[in-house]
């Protein structure tokens, strides 16, 4: 492995690898942040959707008369007038198709689907309409199925009338190898364990904007996705693409939510296409919590083979996906797919059979939500590891060090195909240790003289597969993006990128390399996110991508300018290009005192004053790079496998815990967190990151669980008082440490990171309790871990023990 | 989330503001609004008149002396929580405040918008059970005193006629001696409380003397916890809580379920509570 950063580096003080402050915050913090809901057209149209009561119904009319008469209500739509809008592609081919509408039909699948949109001149009128149009909705009410059991027991209603049964995909491999663990395995234990439903819950509700002037639709979305959001409305209103512009302005998060393709998304354009008056809906959180995607809410049927000594032999896991209705663009099947390719974390363990299945039920649909399945799959794998610790009597942490991925095992092909080049998987726990010591001896004597306070620690050492190839996960879409950079008469440059700004910082990091790249300040780059008519095209921010598609490709981008500028420079100076070198901003001759060229005599030549360039060189400074990692597979090999992410970011969490025994209350003491991303662009970048995914991740590990009644899969939640998301009250400080694997195969070495933080929570939290209240025999198997949880798992302990080996 | 179509009147008097909620079936008093904005927003309470009481004339007012602290209906929690002189009379106040929602919830929330709004997860109502609060009204047919124990009557559900408001309550000051704990298990940091417990208990000598104890986040109103107001008379340190916690589970027979907590839960949680604060108190009453 060698890298050559230095050489792609052209500024003295360098910028990458420091804290640049983010560019991106003095918006928002401000309140000059320009968000979709902040977007006024003149004569703009309010649009209301009206959504289904019922979890499953056919709807056998819609009296919109009681609306249509209301003074300033403009229309009523239902999905016959959307007749001429093409369906959501079904381009994945392995999974049920669901012939998605963009307002349901005759059928709702869940509390919270779209059949109708109220057009009014403003939101309140439009909300009084709707409330009419849902009053005069007559339902035929259809039997439900509101979780797993339910949708695959024998003569199960269906959701889909031309489907078998309510399994959307059932793919379950066959090795012989774990067949033969379990032969020689001293023992065996079976489990079941539970990730609950939950959403990534973005601060700004999702929100659509549409114009259309001069034959030309302008879409501002609330989106990580803007290019996919065009492709996907020129497909279905049936549009040239160059016709259809799609902006994310400002944008409050997004953590996968918004990755998808939703029906505002085509509804909200074709309003504005048919009346011809800019038209806009703003998500409120009451629809957001049934109206944009669920996540997690999976179960993992698991056996496992294991010897006297704690040697774990195989595994088989059978990971099934609630996926909700399914009645989503793109689907949201992937994460279980992810969870299973990742379930081993930084372990050597590749006796894994993991099938993979996924079923519908009548509830939201489910999709992305950063972590993407990981930590389902590392809930279950460190659950494993403790319970065969305790079945053995092996020391929880001997255990895991004896099967992490030593430094010489590298690089590593994990079970499902996921190539392991580099990374500080044993490192990073022995480092995490070192921190944990004085941590739990804090909370140790903090309570020593509390006989009702039980102190616990819990253990996490995942994967993070970042950069991922979006062809399995869409049936469509590669996993490249594009860049390009552009240096104008007066020398400042212009960086544009198909990656999205949701928050991240992608904007201060692209302004940081081409600085770097180029020599010039990061004040002299401005940088366009975005924006399709702006910006080449390219899929967005999700998969932890940015970092390693920005650095790709706008360093394909510079090289190529900063070739042609020497170039001209060298012509100018009157030498050799070989001779010419570029440092903080100025061309000169290596060696020579002679005056150097800057980038503004280089741009002026290369757009205005022609005389000063080359003979025959083409004028212009302007470049593209299309970066696409080379290892990165878009589809399984013959053997089944696949390397479905162009890097493996990695780390440990560790989790100091105290319970309080006679309440149930769990409290995190301290959270430490060693993380290796490969090269850091920006440590604050990064650290922002680990602690906004673990704040997320504790939210799965102790509050956040949609809940659904079981007999009627009515959501038995309509706000933030049913629905908890942690606070900064609930939120630990955190502790954090680096290493820096760069990875082998990317130019600047550096992988993703902007979802590892979600991952170790749930483990380590259930991990931390187990160990607090191992004298009562607790294991526990599910998040979120409440305090009736805790409780009702010491009531448990004595009658039924701790899933006893056999 | 916008309300469906209201009428919105500012009244300066007490008056004034009768006759306004006498103008309509489905009129509402808006104090601080921070639980019935929310509701109207989601269209779960259907309001034709909302009754601004915010600009009545004295109704803001705060007043202490050694009897006790009148709290007028338009006082805001935080105008409460930071009288110098209301905690040290009505100890319960400030330690109840202290659970209530967040900051910015107690700038606009009133106490006595809490009392009307009787959420039975709520602090405020269990202290003015704890307490003896007298809570006085005027209506169309002038004014009438309810005793907190008789106010309660259901989830969200009081002895307030149509067309009454409430002016103010009273706390009395609490017994010489006593001291009074607001405890409760809640899931996040200001959350209404999954199962609470206001405690006013009279220990010297080591020993509980008396206590009275109302548990809230139990049932639809707060809970008085008589067996355990027996039980705990004597109870010293040393005593086994095993007997305080199987009188408060006989006292708690009716604790409801909910996506937070089940009922075995909440029983256990307010037994753990009355343990603690027996405790607590032993404590305090010897740091004394």
């Amino acid at each position: 492995m060698s890298l050559d950063i230095d050489s792609h580096i052209r500024h003295s003080t360098r910028h990458i690898g420091r804290s640049v402050p983010r560019r991106e915050d003095r918006g928002p913090l401000t309140g000059r942040g320009r968000y979709v809901a902040d977007i006024k057209i003149a004569g703009m149209l309010e649009v209301v959707l009206v959504r289904s009561i019922e979890a499953h119904a056919r709807i056998v009319s819609i009296d919109t008369s009681e609306a249509l008469a209301m003074d300033g209500v403009q229309a009523v739509f239902t999905a016959a007038d959307l007749a001429d809008v093409k369906t959501f592609p079904d381009y994945i081919p392995y999974i049920g198709p669901v012939k998605q509408r963009p307002l349901v039909e005759d059928r709702v699948r869940y509390v919270g689907a779209p059949y109708a949109a109220v057009v009014a001149v403003d939101r309140y009128i439009a909300e009084d309409a709707a409330a009419l149009v849902a009053a005069g909705t007559t339902y035929e009410p259809l039997p439900t199925v509101a979780d797993l059991d339910q949708a695959l027991a024998p003569g199960a209603p269906k959701l889909y009338d031309h489907w078998e049964s309510n399994c959307s995909f059932d793919v379950a491999p066959h090795k012989p190898e774990v067949d033969h663990a379990f032969k020689q395995a001293d023992h065996t234990f079976t489990e079941t364990y539970v990730s609950q439903r939950q959403t990534g819950l973005p601060m700004e509700t999702r929100g659509v904007v549409a114009d259309i002037t001069d034959g030309t639709l302008t879409v501002w979305s609330s989106t990580q996705s803007p290019h996919m959001v065009r492709s996907t409305i020129a497909l279905m209103l049936d549009m040239p693409e160059p016709q259809v512009r799609v902006i994310h302005p400002t944008i409050g998060g997004g953590f996968g939510t918004k990755t998808h393709i939703y029906p505002e998304d085509i509804v909200v354009p074709w309003i504005a296409r048919r009346l011809g008056r800019p038209a806009r809906w703003i998500e409120d959180r009451m629809e957001n919590l049934v109206a944009s995607v669920h996540a997690r809410d999976q179960r993992h049927t698991v056996e496992v083979a294991y010897d006297d000594d704690g040697t774990i032999r195989g595994v088989r896991c059978a990971s099934m996906l609630d996926m909700g209705s399914g009645e989503i663009f793109m689907p949201g099947t992937a994460p279980v797919f992810v969870t299973n390719a990742c379930i081993t974390g930084g372990y050597d363990f590749e006796n894994m059979e993991a099938r993979t299945i996924g079923v519908v039920t009548n509830k939201t649909p489910a999709g992305a939500y950063r972590g993407f399945g990981i930590p389902e799959g590392a809930f279950v794998m460190e659950r494993i590891i403790d319970r065969v610790a305790r079945l053995t009597g092996t020391d929880r942490v001997d255990l895991r060090r004896r099967m992490l991925l030593r430094p010489e095992q590298k690089p590593y092909v994990m079970h499902g195909g996921g190539r392991l080049d580099s990374g500080s998987h044993s490192e990073s726990f022995e480092r995490a240790l070192e921190m944990t010591a004085p941590a739990l001896e804090r909370a140790r004597s903090r309570y020593a003289d509390d006989p009702d306070v039980r102190v616990g620690v819990g253990y996490c050492n995942y994967v993070e597969p970042t950069s991922p190839s979006y062809h399995l996960t869409t049936g469509h879409w590669g996993g490249g993006d594009a860049a390009t950079v552009r240096v104008d008469p007066d020398g400042s440059v212009r960086v544009a990128a198909g990656l999205s700004e949701i928050g991240q910082g992608n904007t201060t990091a692209a302004a940081q390399l081409a600085a770097d790249m180029l020599g010039v300040s990061p004040d002299d780059v401005t940088v366009v996110l975005g924006d399709t008519e702006r910006a080449p095209y390219g899929l967005g921010s999700w998969g932890s991508r940015g970092a390693m598609m920005l650095t790709g490709s706008v360093l394909l981008a510079s090289e190529r300018l900063v070739d042609k500028a020497r170039a001209i420079a060298a012509h100018m100076l009157e030498a050799a290009e070989a001779d010419v070198v570029l440092t903080d901003g100025a061309f000169h001759v290596a060696g020579s005192d002679q005056p150097s060229v800057s980038w503004a005599e280089v741009g002026t030549a290369a757009w205005i004053r022609y005389v000063d360039l080359p003979d025959g060189m083409e004028p212009g400074l302007e470049t593209s790079g299309y970066y696409h990692p080379e290892n990165l597979q878009h589809q399984l090999d013959d053997t089944g496998k696949i390397n479905a992410a162009a890097s493996w970011s990695n780390g440990t969490h560790i989790g100091v815990v105290s319970v309080r025994v006679s309440t149930g209350e769990v409290r995190i003491e301290d959270y430490l967190v060693v993380h290796d991303c490969g090269t850091v662009i920006n440590p604050a970048l990064v650290e922002g990151q680990v602690h906004g995914g673990v704040a997320q991740g504790i939210a799965g590990a102790m509050y956040e669980h949609f809940q659904y009644d079981p007999d009627t899969a009515n959501p038995r939640f309509a706000s933030f008082m049913d629905y908890l998301v942690p606070t900064c009250a609930e939120v630990p400080p955190m502790e954090l440490d680096h290493f820096e694997s760069p990875a082998p195969e990317q130019p600047l070495g550096v992988k993703g990171c902007g979802e590892g933080g979600t991952v170790g929570p749930p483990a380590v939290v259930a991990g931390a309790v187990s160990d607090a209240l191992s004298q009562w025999g607790v294991d526990l198997t599910e998040c979120p871990v409440t305090p009736v949880a805790v409780r009702a798992a010491i009531r448990a302990a004595g009658t039924a023990g701790a899933g006893a080996g056999s | 989330m916008k309300p469906a179509p209201f009428d919105y009147c500012r009244p300066a008097t007490v008056a004034e503001a009768l006759e306004a909620l006498g103008s309509s079936e489905s009129s509402r008093v808006l104090a601080g609004g921070q639980s019935l904005i929310p509701a109207m927003n989601f269209r779960l309470t259907d309001v034709s008149v909302l009754v601004d009481i915010n600009r009545v004339d004295g109704l803001a007012s705060v007043d202490c002396d050694l009897g006790g602290v009148t709290v007028g209906a338009a006082a805001t929690q935080t105008r409460v929580l930071e009288h110098e002189g209301a905690a040290g009379v009505v100890g319960g106040l400030r330690a109840a405040l202290r659970h209530v929602g967040h900051l910015q919830i107690r700038n606009r929330g009133t106490v006595c918008g809490s009392l009307a709004h009787a959420d039975p997860a709520a602090e405020l109502p269990a202290l003015a059970v704890a307490s003896g609060a007298v809570i006085a009204v005027s209506g169309p047919d002038g004014e009438r005193r309810i005793d907190a124990a008789d106010f309660f009557i259901g989830p969200f559900w009081t002895a307030l006629e149509d067309g009454e408001l409430i002016t103010e309550v009273h706390f009395p000051a609490q017994p010489p001696g006593s001291v009074t704990i607001v405890d409760e298990i809640s899931r996040r940091a200001g959350d209404f409380a999954v199962a609470g417990l206001v405690a006013t208990v009279q220990a010297d000598g080591g020993a509980v003397r008396s206590a009275r104890l109302v548990g809230f986040g139990l049932g639809g109103v707060p809970t008085r916890l008589e067996t355990a107001e027996a039980a705990i008379e004597g109870w010293a340190a040393d005593h086994p809580a095993d007997t305080l916690a199987e009188a408060v589970m006989a006292d708690t027979a009716d604790a409801f379920d909910d996506i937070h907590a089940t009922s075995w839960y909440r029983r256990e949680a307010v037994a753990a509570l009355t343990v603690r604060a027996a405790r607590q108190a032993l404590a305090d009453a010897e740091a004394a």
